[in-house]
């Protein structure tokens, strides 16, 4: 075995053993593997460095090297990929991330890519709760392109500053942060005026390190201020003296936002605006939609900056927008049913997986198939919460190009005892398996039938149609005495 | 057995070391880091704090500055004069700068290159800081070293154990350094 060429097998255990005609050399590598492997990170670049290229230097590192290493160890940071802010993306990203991971959260994403189909994603450098809420925070002004109230918000921000002039920093120190923020304020204001499309140029500005330093660094000090000023709401929440606390967790640069600390953001600097914020938890905890909470007093609007956070991170999420429905159209009329015992009993449905590779058939399958209307216990009274969706999610996922696959969730099959409880909605057939799975009425098993499937259209003026409580614009009709229709 | 995940470790530091070259090349606004340091050293000048001085180095470049301490009264250190260098990063101040005292100094959390162990040079720094506090903290560590965590194990334990020997050897470390 040569010395003068190292490699990776070399300190492997087989070749220890196919190669030990030589007791030095033996000795030698397993000397050098078992000094290597407690501190093989650092110690790696050794092998990419050319001094170290021989590897009888292996045991015998000189001081200055192992200083060398030490170093490098010392100031390792991992290398976080991407922009300080992310464009507008859809939500799907997320829920692919969350595909094969714990079903909770896989079902959790899944409806959350329904109810907030589009995301930003911050950089997790350990200012992204920061950034979400100061970033969401400038978008949110420029959605609402109101230059007046742009010049409110100036004067606002502005008047901010006494906070800091009261806990003693001085204006040498905090200007240029409040610039910064003025600045961004002013470049929106000229951007209205100007007509701009998009808030790319808000992006761009966000993701010049320089810049966008500042802008968190104003949203932190003025934080802090606000925290020193008002002792009594938050100290009990601190597990430490309240100047210990802001000046090690809410003033260090790169210091990840708390929840007392994103509390105070948002009472001492967010609040004023009148935007409401609200925090999407995406959790392990019991329930099959994130777990919303409002951290404002002003109630979720149009100017509501919304954040998803998991844990140790923060991005930001946009809803489906009232006036623009960007979500696919499906049926809700096949979201509306959970229960399928009824089915089960009167019409002996089948199973029939070839059928299964059209792709909308299942989601008139209920109605299509010239159901009576008259069994309708089965679906929920209550009007749909947006939240509940994450079955069509799947359906209509399935029809996407190079989708990954949907996670298994288990499934009761349909043949179970008709007396079994029906299957949740939550547990569709997962696609990766033997194939999805229905019942289908018996009339399509026929052969001259099977050629033409039943393509009805739901009835959709019905009474028995409840799709329409999903209308923000419905109201029910109410019957008046007077009314002589 | 597999090999395939040393193989990555073996190659990560490489990779990472490029990836370092590359973001030191990203865009920096050395402009807003001068203009922060001008206005500092303008703040130093105007209302200077009793016992420190900084000024920036007399070859025109703002990011290396040379400062002073004078030691505080009733500690080992009373009257001595204590020379630091201060660097800045271009990203300055979101970064700390990296401070060392020229001035040899024996002290428990000073090593005898001169580099310090303070929180807020390095995981607690703040944009809110600058040289004038920095200078200030280093100025209140002399009094009261933190012994929890030091950089001079000898002089931690003098330190608490006699403050008389520690004395002496803050003495005859002590070295004037001229003027350059």
């Amino acid at each position: 075995m040569s010395l003068s060429k190292p490699t990776w097998n070399h300190f492997g255990p087989h070749q220890h053993f196919l190669e030990k005609q030589n007791p030095v050399d033996f000795y030698r590598h397993a000397l050098s593997s078992s000094f290597l492997s407690p501190v093989a990170l650092s110690l790696s670049a050794a092998f990419s460095h050319p001094i170290s290229s021989n590897s009888a230097n292996m045991n015998a590192l000189s001081a200055d090297e192992m200083e060398r290493f030490q170093k490098l160890s010392n100031t390792y940071q991992p290398e976080v990929q991407g922009p300080l802010v992310s464009t507008k993306q859809s939500s799907h990203s997320i829920a692919m991330d969350y595909s094969n991971a714990d079903p909770t959260l896989a079902t959790k994403t899944n409806a959350l890519a329904i109810t907030h189909p589009d995301c930003r994603i911050m950089k997790g450098d350990g200012n992204c709760g920061w950034r979400a809420v100061a970033f969401g925070y400038f978008e949110t002004l420029f959605t609402l392109r109101d230059t007046l109230r742009i010049e409110t918000e100036i004067r606002r921000m502005k008047s901010l500053t006494t906070l800091l002039e009261r806990v003693g920093l001085s204006d040498s120190i905090y200007e240029i942060f409040v610039d910064a923020t003025e600045e961004v304020l002013n470049r929106i204001h000229a951007a209205i005026q100007n007509g701009a499309q998009d808030e790319s140029f808000l992006v761009e500005a966000f993701n010049e390190g320089y810049s966008s330093d500042a802008i968190i660094t104003h949203f932190r000090i003025l934080t802090s201020a606000w925290i020193k000023l008002h002792p009594h709401r938050y100290q009990s929440f601190l597990p430490m003296p309240l100047d210990q606390y802001c000046s090690s967790r809410i003033d260090p640069v790169k210091s990840e936002i708390d929840e007392v600390g994103l509390q105070a953001l948002i009472d001492g600097v967010i609040e004023g605006s009148g935007f409401g914020v609200e925090i999407l938890y995406l959790d392990r905890s019991e329930g099959e939609v994130v777990t919303p909470h409002l951290l404002s007093s002003n109630r979720p609007s149009g100017a509501t900056i919304r954040l998803l956070y998991r844990p140790g991170h923060y991005d930001i999420l946009y809803p489906v927008e009232n006036t623009l429905n960007m979500a696919p159209i499906v049926n809700l009329q096949y979201g509306m049913t959970s229960d399928y015992s009824q089915w089960d009993q009167t019409l002996g449905f089948d199973v029939n997986s070839s059928l299964m590779a059209i792709p909308n058939l299942m989601q008139d399958t209920p109605y299509g198939m010239g159901a009576p209307m008259s069994p309708m216990p089965s679906v929920s009274p209550t009007p749909a919460s947006p939240f509940r969706m994450s079955p069509q999610q799947d359906m209509y996922q399935s029809s996407m190009p190079n989708h990954a696959p949907i996670p298994s969730i288990p499934v009761s099959p349909p043949q179970i005892a008709p007396s079994a409880a029906p299957p949740p909605m939550t547990s569709l057939p997962s696609r990766s398996s033997d194939g999805p799975q229905i019942r289908l009425n018996p009339l399509v098993m026929k052969p001259n039938l099977s050629r033409s499937l039943p393509v009805t259209t739901p009835f959709k003026n019905s009474p028995y149609n409840q799709a329409h409580f999903q209308n923000s614009e419905f109201e029910p009709i109410h019957w008046e005495p007077h009314d002589r229709r | 057995m597999d090999y395939s995940m040393e193989d990555t470790q073996n190659s990560a530091p490489e990779a990472q070391q490029a990836n370092k070259l590359h973001t030191s090349g990203q865009k920096t606004d050395t402009q807003s880091v001068t203009k922060r340091l001008q206005a500092e050293l303008m703040q130093l000048m105007l209302s200077p704090s009793p016992g420190i001085s900084a000024f920036p180095d007399a070859d025109g470049n703002l990011l290396s500055w040379t400062a002073t301490i004078t030691g505080p009264t009733e500690t080992p250190y009373e009257g001595l004069i204590l020379k630091l260098s201060f660097e800045f990063p271009n990203n300055y101040p979101y970064s700390p700068p990296t401070v060392l005292f020229k001035t040899p100094i024996y002290h428990p959390n000073v090593d005898f290159s001169g580099r310090i162990c303070l929180d807020i040079l390095k995981d607690k720094w703040s944009a809110v800081y600058n040289v004038s506090s920095v200078l200030l903290s280093l100025q209140s560590l002399l009094g009261e070293p933190n012994n929890a965590s030091p950089l001079n194990a000898q002089a931690a334990e003098l330190w608490d154990s006699d403050q008389a020997e520690f004395k002496r050897h803050v003495l005859a470390r002590h070295q004037d350094l001229d003027d350059e």
